[in-house]
């Protein structure tokens, strides 16, 4: 009677050590993925590491070792909390692995030793990292290292939704030549507003919707700086010119002088903003190469082509045409086992190849990082990877890396909202900026 | 008895406070780090060097990969395969290259193909350059700089050592930006508003508005209306302040409701600062005024009945009692309520935050939300902890002060002194 009970535990005890015997002979490393402002259509920022951990695992294997990833992914789908946690994650010693965020994040990080290049880990000849566009490379490095792999690129357009603009007098062909008049500056800034005017004027949108900007601050507002002939950064200096950003801040006062623009358009909800967009609530708006994604996939605004013209930012006074591209790089983060970050570096190179990044660059309507990804034919048949790329990428600015570029965001955008509410008057917000960069940057910025 | 007490007080009074103090005379920051740095000749720092050291910092602005006896030694104590160092030796003898690229292009070309990893480790050893290296101590970058030939005075290694920190220094400068920057004013002044207007209308006047008003009614009345201002109170504040959004947005009850009379449809919360602020008062006000009414009530009902009979008996009408017995007898809760929710107002933000996040364009934005996001929580991601703490500092001295005055208005000590009677 005894003897099936003993038998029984007896039996479990030898699985259950078989079983940790099995896992004990196998390397586990447990890789962790965090990414920023990643919806729904970016999952693979951070899932494209499944995939690469499988790759290397079967590379392992073949090579006779034994090697088992378990990829923690941690998305984060906007950016205050996710930069905050990262942070205090890294002062805490409790960082991730790998970390897919926006370029700019590299000189402060770098800085307070929170991330390693991944230079020093990766072989920047070997495919696909040398296949990488340069100038991508170049945005993903600091003070002459190569602190990150770019993720992936964008650029950001104007949008003009078609059937108004033909309401107000554009023809078809014109509405077709419009990117080629923007891009040499014949369509400006101010074309825009009284296009935006007109729409309203006609009723065909309500009031303040004519214009209809991002809800929230991004670096899409970099864009009308460098329209009004701003520049950001000079021989590794911040630039603050003073005349280009009080026309940049001008323009947004003048908009919601106009009515174009609502005075409180900023910190709207982001979800009312994007259905107010895809049913042709806005007449002309702006927008990244993403937004395709989101307007198609979530939004329901099926038939794109037909109904959204899309071109570069126009040229302001005393600026030309431009867009702004503005990458997210995976990071390696410090505090980890040189095993481990090997690993994870060898993960990013997997995941950086073009077929897996294609997956990225369309489902999120993002653009490719190298010139064979956009021969993967998941990349050549998309209409809109193909002709946003074509239209856009040549022309695309990117903020710089620089440890202090982040204060110098932080003051331009406060006051930029200021003068847009009408919280100060425009000269009082440019002085205001002027007077805080002098005092917190010094002489670490230009202004001019 | 005492030591307990105290040992309470400093944990979880004074040593917050204390931290504060120490964060807000640092420019600890995302860049700087909160641990401490380390010394690291970067292009920033070669810049900051040009003009007081123009010869060193032109000797080390540029990465110098040199395959030298040194590095081949302790290739060899490494360890691994032979043929990379012999190669070296008879081939790439004395070659300088560039860029760590460039080295190991030329390492990777050996003949035993050396993989990733020992590329990494080989190009290691040439590294004769100090430029990008992070060194954990100072003497670390003086004894290769003088490796590299640069013997430095003591005054000079102050120098290179305070360009290449990249940690956190100690400095007033936060204060000097708060004393100059004309949006702290702002921020100040908006706080003041906020505080001021919360505290009066709602938190004290409306509060003593409900006691006195639900003490005239019958109890059982009383006790449903007494309820009901609760609720603000025991809501969830993430769900109240949500239903206060449903009531305000676009497609909001409001603008719905404004809609049938043919107003366009508007975002009321943030459409002006004025609507903004009226809406975040009215928040903060609705959960404020039910802590007063709660202290109020019970301090009514202590008053021993008698008075109120006796002053009928008189013939007082109604606002007479209130003023000659109910008043009088409320200067203790009163002062407790006036203070206790000025501190509150002053340090509390997570309604406004949820509203309107300090918008529109920074119009209610208060002094504890700007530290918040100075310090924590900001969309570029660069957290000031230095400057933030310095904020909240000024929050602790703001709030003692304001508690002397208050002790001071309503003579704490007439309150607290023994009654003449049973003397």
């Amino acid at each position: 009677m005894t003897v099936l009970p003993i038998l029984k535990s007896a039996t479990l005890a030898a699985i259950l050590f078989a079983s940790t015997a099995v896992f004990a002979s196998a390397k586990d490393v447990t890789i962790s993925v965090w990414s920023g402002g990643s919806g729904p259509n970016d999952n693979y920022r951070t899932d494209a590491f499944d995939i690469a951990a499988d790759i290397l695992e079967r590379e392992a294997a073949i090579r006779g070792e034994q090697l088992n990833i378990i990829v923690q992914k941690t998305p984060y789908s906007g950016w205050e909390d996710f930069k905050q946690a990262l942070t205090l994650a890294a002062e805490a010693k409790k960082a991730p692995n790998i970390v897919a965020t926006g370029h700019e994040d590299i000189g402060p990080w770098a800085q307070a030793g929170l991330i390693v290049p991944v230079e020093k880990f990766i072989d920047l000849d070997s495919w696909p990292i040398s296949d990488i566009y340069p100038n991508l490379m170049e945005i993903t490095s600091f003070n002459g290292a190569v602190y990150g792999i770019p993720q992936d690129a964008e650029s950001r357009p104007f949008f003009f939704w078609k059937p108004y603009m033909k309401e107000i007098g554009y023809s078809d062909a014109d509405i077709e030549a419009l990117p080629a008049k923007v891009e040499k500056g014949e369509y400006t800034l101010k074309n825009v507003l009284e296009d935006a005017k007109k729409m309203q004027d006609k009723g065909l949108v309500q009031a303040g919707y004519g214009f209809y900007p991002r809800n929230s601050n991004g670096p899409d507002y970099w864009q009308f700086y460098t329209s009004f002939g701003g520049v950001m950064e000079e021989e590794g200096k911040l630039v603050f010119d003073k005349a280009a950003m009080k026309r940049t801040y001008q323009y947004f006062a003048d908009l919601v002088k106009a009515g174009v623009t609502k005075k409180n358009h900023i910190g709207m909800p982001g979800d009312q903003w994007w259905k107010e967009v895809a049913t042709g609530k806005a007449g002309i708006w702006h927008g990244g190469t993403w937004h395709y994604a989101r307007l198609v996939n979530q939004e329901g605004l099926k038939d794109f082509f037909n109904n959204v013209q899309f071109t570069l930012i126009p040229a302001g006074e005393g600026g030309k045409s431009n867009t702004l591209t503005h990458p997210l790089a995976y990071l390696l983060m410090a505090g980890h086992t040189d095993e481990a970050t090997r690993i994870a570096a060898d993960l990013i190179k997997i995941a950086s190849e073009p077929r897996i990044n294609a997956l990225h660059a369309i489902k999120s309507a993002h653009l490719g990082i190298s010139p064979s990804e956009t021969k993967v034919d998941l990349y050549s048949a998309d209409r809109w990877a193909s002709e946003a790329t074509e239209r856009l990428l040549p022309h695309a600015n990117a903020m710089p890396n620089n440890a202090d570029f982040g204060k110098y965001w932080t003051i331009m955008w406060k006051n930029l909202e200021a003068s847009w509410t009408g919280a100060k008057t425009v000269d009082a917000a440019v002085n205001d900026a002027e007077t805080e960069l002098k005092s917190t940057l010094g002489a670490a910025i230009i202004i001019r | 008895m005492i030591a307990p007490a105290a040992i309470m007080i400093f944990l979880f009074f004074l040593m917050p406070v204390v931290l504060t103090a120490i964060f807000a005379m640092t420019n600890m920051s995302t860049a700087t780090g909160i641990s401490g740095g380390a010394w690291q000749v970067t292009q920033g720092a070669i810049n900051r060097l040009k003009a007081d050291m123009p010869d060193l910092a032109g000797g080390i602005a540029e990465p110098r990969f040199v395959i030298d006896e040194e590095g081949l030694a302790a290739l060899e104590a490494l360890k691994i395969k032979a043929g990379f160092s012999i190669e070296l030796r008879t081939s790439h003898m004395g070659e300088v290259f560039p860029s760590r690229r460039e080295a190991e292009r030329m390492i990777k070309a050996l003949k035993d193909r050396p993989s990733t990893r020992e590329v990494k480790q080989i190009s290691d050893l040439f590294n004769r350059s100090v430029l990008n290296t992070r060194f954990e101590n100072r003497d670390g970058l003086m004894a290769s700089l003088n490796k590299l030939g640069f013997t430095l005075t003591p005054a000079e290694q102050e120098t290179v050592a305070a360009a290449t920190y990249t940690g956190w220094v100690w400095t007033t400068e936060n204060f000097k930006i708060i004393g100059n920057s004309p949006d702290m004013a702002q921020i100040f002044l908006n706080t003041a508003f906020y505080v001021s207007v919360t505290l009066l209308l709602f938190n004290v006047s409306y509060a003593l508005f409900l006691a006195i008003t639900t003490h005239y009614m019958p109890a059982s009345t009383a006790s449903i209306f007494r309820a009901i201002w609760l609720l603000p109170r025991i809501t969830p504040v993430v769900i109240y302040v949500l239903m206060w959004k449903w009531l305000t947005w676009d497609s909001g009850f409001i603008s719905m409701f404004m809609g049938q009379f043919g107003y366009p449809v508007k975002n009321y919360l943030l459409d002006s600062a004025y609507n903004a602020w009226f809406f975040v008062i009215l928040i903060n006000g609705f959960i404020g005024a039910s802590m007063g009414m709660l202290v109020f009530s019970s301090a009514i009902k202590a008053i021993p009945q008698t008075q109120f009979h006796a002053s009928e008996v008189d013939g007082a009408s109604r606002w007479q009692q209130v003023r000659h017995v109910i008043l009088p007898q409320l200067r203790w809760p009163i002062l407790f309520v006036t203070c206790y929710q000025t501190l509150s107002l002053l340090a509390s933000f997570n309604e406004i935050l949820l509203s309107t996040r300090g918008g529109p364009g920074r119009a209610t934005e208060v002094w504890s939300l700007a530290a918040y996001h100075t310090a924590l929580n900001n969309y570029t991601g660069n957290l000031e902890y230095g400057l933030g703490a310095a904020m909240a500092l000024v929050l602790v001295v703001v709030g003692i002060v304001l508690s002397l005055i208050y002790l001071r208005i309503f003579r704490y000590d007439t309150l607290i002194s023994k009654p003449l009677i049973e003397d």
